[in-house]
């Protein structure tokens, strides 16, 4: 009787160590957790290790998919899964916050890939190709073009039919079509967009959207989720602060 | 069971309790995906205690953004039925001081756990699942569920409606020896 007695006070105490393990696993510097990503044309293999950092952003360089003023105070790294339901969310709020922030030059909103092979097949990694092209041919804005049509036509979780809504962008935003598709089938996009997922991983990513928030005195806040606007909005805040 | 529930929740002190605990899971339930930045955020002293308040407000507003409405209903349910749970299961334990019989802690366990795994983030890749079935390298079953993990969810749920069934069936079920 004493033990079963015990039974509800044990479960709440296996179940504490169980998500504090979680925690302290997916948080601590050279831990032994492990983020699954996918690689270019291999299926799934084990991401090296990561240090779960948010320093071990990548630096915000003029080759990044900026919207924004690439010398704002506050940027706003997202890692996204353009197949990823969440990140549709989320880019509805990033938009909300560069036409608050954007417009004086407070923000820069950096777009990073990450696609989830385990959750989107094929179909992610293929559209964050589709939209290192649309750069390609066109520039910065014309992949900002690209993305926020995509975002917005897109039913997400997979269900997106490649082939009718990416051409339908590419006609829409007057890309060369058959130069568009040389691209996408090049495969030429496939490393820097495991650089992309890497760099994720290691800076403590485990799902999408995934953000790094870089202060003006370089200071790194992590931002995990579709967060809503006033989240988002407090942390932009608290990071103009840190001057 | 109807005269099980009445007769514990009819005292405050249950129902204080029931929402307190709940509380506490909904709160951990929200908050979990962002526990990094409020581990950075809350001792920081160069910022301004309101700002801290303002944060994790807002990040409440989550339960909208940052989860299907499949998985904010669980997370709800979870929340509130484990709640009910602790307060049914200590009236049973402190008040009646009965022999404990049957498999009602058995589902209660079953449930927090399988409620706590199908918690956290709902966003693309799970938070503790990933972090669980990473370790046995086997993240990519939850591309074979067909809710993408929210099975752990609704598994959750199933087991603390279940166990706080047993419960107050109990409770309200006289104290007596058994003939056979």
């Amino acid at each position: 009787m004493e033990q079963q007695k015990l039974t509800v006070p044990i479960a709440i105490i296996i179940a504490g160590v169980l998500v504090a393990g979680a925690v302290i696993f997916s948080n601590s510097n050279g831990s032994n957790s492990v983020a699954q990503a996918p690689t270019d044309n291999q299926g799934e293999q084990q991401a090296p290790q990561p240090s779960g950092s948010t320093d071990a952003v990548n630096p915000v360089t003029a080759e990044d998919h900026i919207k924004g003023d690439i010398n704002a105070p506050v940027k706003i790294v997202e890692y996204s899964d353009m197949e990823c339901p969440f990140c549709k969310r989320f880019h509805d709020t990033m938009n909300q916050v560069m036409d608050e922030y954007g417009a004086d030059g407070q923000v820069a909103w950096v777009f990073r890939q990450f696609p989830l092979e385990q959750l989107h097949p094929v179909k992610a990694q293929r559209e964050a190709v589709a939209s290192e092209c649309a750069n390609e041919l066109g520039g910065n804005d014309v992949f900002w073009q690209f993305t926020d049509r995509f975002f917005e036509l897109t039913p997400s979780n997979n269900q997106t039919d490649l082939e009718t809504i990416i051409p339908q962008i590419v006609r829409e935003i007057g890309l060369n079509e058959s130069a568009f598709n040389e691209c996408l089938d090049s495969g030429k996009y496939d490393s820097h967009i495991e650089e992309d997922i890497q760099n994720a991983v290691a800076t403590g990513g485990r799902g999408t959207p995934w953000s790094v928030v870089i202060g003006p005195d370089g200071t790194t806040y992590p931002l995990s989720g579709a967060q809503p606007y006033e989240a988002v909005k407090q942390l932009i805040d608290i990071a103009l602060n840190s001057k | 069971m109807i005269a099980g529930l009445y007769r514990v929740f009819s005292n405050p002190v249950y129902i204080v309790l029931s929402v307190g605990i709940a509380l506490v899971v909904f709160t951990f339930a929200v908050l979990l995906p962002n526990f990094p930045l409020l581990s950075q955020i809350l001792p920081s002293q160069s910022i301004e205690l309101s700002d801290k308040v303002s944060l994790i407000f807002s990040l409440f507003e989550s339960i909208q953004t940052n989860f299907t409405a499949v998985s904010a209903t669980y997370t709800i349910l979870i929340a509130i039925l484990f709640g009910m749970n602790v307060s049914l299961f200590t009236y049973f334990v402190y008040k009646q001081k009965a022999i404990i019989k049957g498999t009602n802690s058995v589902a209660g366990i079953g449930g927090l756990v399988s409620g706590i795994f199908g918690i956290g983030c709902a966003a693309c890749g799970t938070f503790i699942l990933t972090w669980v079935l990473g370790l046995i390298g086997a993240a990519s079953i939850i591309s074979f569920l067909p809710l993408g993990g929210e099975e752990f969810g609704i598994l959750g749920v199933v087991l603390l409606v279940y166990a706080v069934v047993v419960t107050a069936k109990k409770i309200s079920t006289p104290q007596v020896c058994a003939i056979d």
